[in-house]
């Protein structure tokens, strides 16, 4: 009698919760929380080392002040003394806009060809484009294991470089752990690795790695001195602000 | 000694069968390296410098796949370029692909800076007006131009860079099966240092493969002919393929690897080796004694002198290269020849003996009278006549000699010296082929690198740098070149600042962070920014040009180089001329420390300085008229032929030895000069006759090999091998002729 009871309760579970249609609707849902995490404050700002390792090199450290608002993206260098007062200017639209105190005007740079490593790191463009990743991926929910939701991303513009993106999602917060980025030949090709911390109401990483598998290399970019909705203007993420810093 | 090898008998072959399974064992781990580069001595400056930079900027990493067709400019060659460059993008161990279908293209104006694609290879052009956009913009660089597709349009390449240099035979050998599985319409080759590599070595596996069994049934079937007995066939091509697997086991033991000259090793013991046992056997089966370890004995008191002399020289022959040889392959071939020579000669005087004595049943006396009828064949045909015309006529001989040698003397001074390794391939080989699109449609392949040793972001050093190239390409063999001075101008182009190098150091700095990190700036400055090369390639393979560019080139650099911008310059072009010049110095040198050493040996066992001399001259001779036939035949000295005097000589020099030790003990008990040659030419001619047929056979063999220098090699062994045999039989008996009747009178 027993074992029929439980055969039963089972029974009526799975007609209570379909696994699949759920697992579906939800793999949207996990990736639009992610995204909503991700974007959650007005505004950003922060101190950015950039370092660059490959084996039996010197590492390369780079120093940055950023500042981010409504997909814009500003970075002012302060670190090699040589390329400080460096700035760029990241609009949506593949639009950047670069300034370098010894040339005087910035110039604008279209991005036509994402896959560009974006100045000598481990990032391509596409890696770091200012549109949500619901907007640039299509995902499907792999498997639930006890700590992680592990996400299959296909890219919409089949001008990606990459087949797809699986990552691995924290399953109580939903920010991202682990992102591997297989090439159009099905090959594990880089994987980038997330360390997120709560910075007052706020999830933040404060370390991305990001491994180029096949040219062994690394970049490390940490954030530090993380301020959040400091009221940031729009004039900040103006072109004529690239050449004289407002503060 | 000839006791103890009969009482362990069986300790000896036990060991010799044990070392032979370990070394044998050891050949599993045989590789192959056919890079030249690896080859290139330490104490060349050129060389060291150009190693040193292929290394240090990953210039020796970078293969090509060339498509070839009418027109690239057509849809479907685009695609099927784009399909090359994604296929070799996806294999393992490959870091950049670098094709028309994938080359940034970077476009600058009012409008600012636009980073985009060459070709979209997602959206081909397609209508005659887009492809003919694509033609001019190519057409309007050098980055492309020239570079990526060829001026008319013919060829185009896709380079790509292998990450790790130790895999690179796998990987090459999987762009190469990858690509071809494509089966494209267009012309497909392979070039590039790696698939260069990679190609030799399959050239040298399928030389091993095929060659080294012709070379045995080839040896076996003379051998049968000459002894007609199984034993006769069987011992000496064991003794021989023991000293191989020995020779070739230690290389690999102490860590070697098989060359493209130490890969005919087996070829040539296959050839020499087997003679030591031939005359181990034939004494033991001349002797009429029944009893067979007192037969091992006497035979052995007889032949082992002769043996070890007859070993020691063509020993030296080959220890010669180790003197004043430019490759470090061409010095190890030496070593491991001279080894492996030692090795047969060791193991016919003690494990042949220890074999026979194992095997052998009581001795029917049948033996002799079969030698004796098979003799007349060669005698009445050949030894007869020929012994009558040198006792008839020795002034016509030495006439027709004298005629031949100084014909020969001419045909020297048109011996050409060739370092190219595109004529190591034959004619219509694919390799060949790609090497001369390389050369007519591009840049050539012959590496040629200008390192700048300053500050790579100062103006001055940058500005230098554009110097040099444009002073380069005023070379008629110089049609590209690269550096980071050029990319730096590249973009401060498209930043509208104008072609030119910036004339302020914080301006490079600043430029810098757009390049910075980028894997093309790896190919061009050291990590410390404290060093930088200019790439380029060199087009004539004519020794002359690269000589005149050489001088060209360090005229400029004395002009220009200084403390704070040191400039030097190597490349193969560079290590070709020393090459050039080493190979003269190479043959001069093996060849007369081979003559002075033989010499001395001759003398010794014939304890006469005279019948040294005498022994000397046929093979001298010999190696006249080789060296008059390469200048004849058109055949250049140049890796492998190189080796061919000195070998010949120290195999050649055996043939005299024979005729004058016999002919010295014969008159010794005749005191007859007509005698005492006659018996000398009919015994040991004979044995002369059979061996240079066995051994030019197993040299002939090497005609079949894929590479050019190995046949002419074999070949020319061959001929010496004739030349200084027919000098043994006739030169030397007339000389003695003379010497002889001049004492007597």
């Amino acid at each position: 009698m027993k074992a029929l009871t439980i055969v039963t309760t089972l029974f009526i579970l799975t007609l209570f919760f379909p696994a699949f249609p759920l697992k579906a609707q939800n793999a949207d849902e996990l990736l639009a929380k992610m995204d909503q995490l991700m974007n959650a404050p007005n505004d950003k700002q922060g101190i950015v080392e950039i370092t660059l390792i490959k084996k039996s090199e010197k590492e390369k450290v780079r120093e940055a002040q950023m500042m981010q608002k409504d997909g814009k993206r500003l970075y002012r260098y302060t670190q090699p003394e040589n390329q400080a007062g460096i700035a760029t200017l990241s609009l949506p639209d593949d639009v950047m806009w670069l300034y370098m105190p010894a040339f005087g005007k910035p110039k604008k740079i279209s991005l036509l060809a994402k896959s560009q490593a974006f100045t000598g790191t481990d990032f391509s463009y596409e890696d770091m484009e200012a549109k949500t990743y619901a907007e640039r991926y299509a995902p499907k929910l792999l498997e639930t294991n006890a700590d992680n939701y592990m996400l299959e991303l296909t890219p919409k513009d089949e001008k990606s470089d990459y087949s797809k993106i699986v990552l691995t999602q924290n399953k109580q917060y939903y920010y991202p752990e682990k992102m591997e980025y297989y090439d159009k030949g099905g090959d594990k090709r880089k994987e980038a690795t997330y360390i997120y911390q709560k910075i007052g109401k706020y999830w933040n990483a404060s370390e991305v790695v990001m491994t180029d598998l096949k040219k062994d290399h690394q970049t490390k970019i940490t954030m530090t001195d993380v301020k959040f909705d400091q009221g940031l203007s729009d004039d900040v993420f103006s072109v004529e602000n690239l050449e004289q810093p407002k503060e | 000694m000839t006791e103890a090898i009969i009482k362990f008998k069986w300790i000896i072959v036990v060991v010799v069968i044990a070392l032979t399974v370990f070394l044998g064992y050891q050949i599993k781990n045989l590789q192959i390296n056919s890079d030249v580069i690896d080859s290139l001595p330490d104490d060349d400056p050129d060389a060291v410098l150009f190693k040193r930079i292929g290394e240090e900027f990953g210039g020796n990493n970078m293969g090509i796949v060339i498509l070839e067709t009418d027109n690239i400019y057509k849809t479907e060659v685009l695609r099927h370029i784009s399909q090359i460059t994604d296929t070799i993008k996806n294999i393992e161990g490959i870091s950049s692909v670098t094709s028309l279908t994938n080359i940034i293209d970077i476009k600058g104006g009012d409008f600012g800076i636009e980073i985009g694609k060459l070709v979209d290879e997602y959206d081909f052009p397609e209508t005659v007006e887009q492809l003919q956009m694509l033609m001019e913009r190519v057409n309007s660089k050098d980055l492309y131009s020239g570079s990526i597709v060829s001026k008319d349009g013919t060829a185009t390449l896709v380079i790509f860079t292998l990450e790790n240099y130790s895999t690179v035979k796998t990987i090459a050998e999987e762009v190469k099966q990858k690509v071809l599985a494509l089966d494209l319409p267009e012309n497909i080759y392979f070039t590039g240092s790696p698939m260069l590599v990679t190609y030799i070595s399959d050239l040298i596996r399928t030389d091993l493969i095929r060659l080294i069994p012709i070379a045995f049934l080839l040896i076996a079937f003379i051998l049968f002919l000459s002894f007609r007995s199984i034993q006769g066939v069987v011992l000496p091509l064991l003794t021989t393929t023991i000293a191989i697997i020995w020779t070739i086991g230690i290389m690999v033991l102490i860590g070697f690897q098989m060359s493209m000259i130490s890969n005919n090793i087996p070829i040539i013991l296959l050839a020499v080796g087997t003679a030591y046992t031939i005359h181990v056997i034939n004494r033991i089966n001349q002797l009429k004694e029944t009893n067979m370890d007192r037969a091992i004995k006497m035979a052995l008191k007889y032949i082992t002198i002769p043996v070890i002399l007859a070993a020691l020289t063509t020993v030296v022959g080959f220890i010669s290269f180790i003197f004043g040889a430019y490759l470090k392959m061409i010095r190890d071939f030496g070593i491991f020849t001279a080894m492996g020579t030692f090795f047969a000669m060791l193991l016919s005087l003690v494990f042949v003996p220890a074999i026979i004595s194992m095997i052998s049943k009581p001795r029917k006396s049948k033996n002799d009278i079969e030698v004796r009828v098979r003799k007349s064949y060669l005698s009445s045909n050949f030894l007869t006549p020929l012994k009558i015309l040198l006792f008839k006529h020795p002034k016509y001989i030495l006439i027709s000699w004298t005629v031949l040698l100084l014909i020969s003397v001419f045909g020297i001074f048109l011996i050409k010296r060739s370092v190219n390794i595109q004529e190591y391939f034959k004619k219509g080989n694919p390799t060949r082929l790609a090497e001369q699109i390389m050369e007519q449609k591009f840049s050539g392949t012959k590496p040629i690198f200008v390192l700048f040793q300053g500050d790579m972001q100062s103006p001055e050093v940058l500005k230098m740098m554009i110097k040099t190239e444009e002073y380069m390409k005023q070379s008629p063999d110089i049609k590209n070149t690269q550096s980071v001075a050029d990319l730096i101008v590249e973009i401060s182009d498209v930043l509208g600042e104008g072609r030119k190098i910036p004339d302020e150091k914080d301006q490079i700095e600043q430029l810098w962070f757009l390049i910075d990190g980028n894997e093309t700036l790896q190919r061009f400055v050291s990590d410390d920014l404290e060093q930088g090369i200019i790439l380029s390639n060199f087009v004539s393979p004519e020794n002359s040009a690269k000589k005149a560019f050489a001088s060209y080139m360090r005229k400029f650099i004395d002009e220009n180089s200084s403390p704070e911008c040191k400039i030097q310059i190597t490349g193969m072009p560079f290590v070709d001329i020393t090459m050039d010049r080493s190979l003269i110095n190479s043959q001069m040198g093996s060849l007369s420390i081979a003559i002075v050493f033989v010499l001395i040996i001759v003398a010794l066992i014939l304890k006469s300085f005279p019948s040294g001399v005498y022994a000397t001259i046929p093979i001298i001779a010999a190696i006249v008229i080789l060296f008059g036939f390469m200048g004849f035949a058109g055949i250049p000295l140049n890796i492998a032929t190189v080796l061919v005097a000195s070998v010949a000589l120290g195999i050649g020099i055996d043939y005299s030895i024979h005729i004058i030790s016999h002919f010295n003990h014969s008159y010794a008990r005749s005191q007859d000069v007509v005698v005492a040659l006659e018996e000398t030419i009919m015994i040991s001619g004979k044995a002369i006759v059979i061996n240079v047929i066995s051994v030019s056979a197993g040299f002939l063999v090497l005609i079949f090999s894929q590479m050019v220098p190995l046949q002419y090699f074999g070949m020319l062994i061959a001929l010496s091998m004739l030349g200084s045999s027919q000098g043994a039989l006739t030169l030397l008996p007339v000389i003695l002729i003379l010497v002889y009747r001049r004492k007597k009178r």
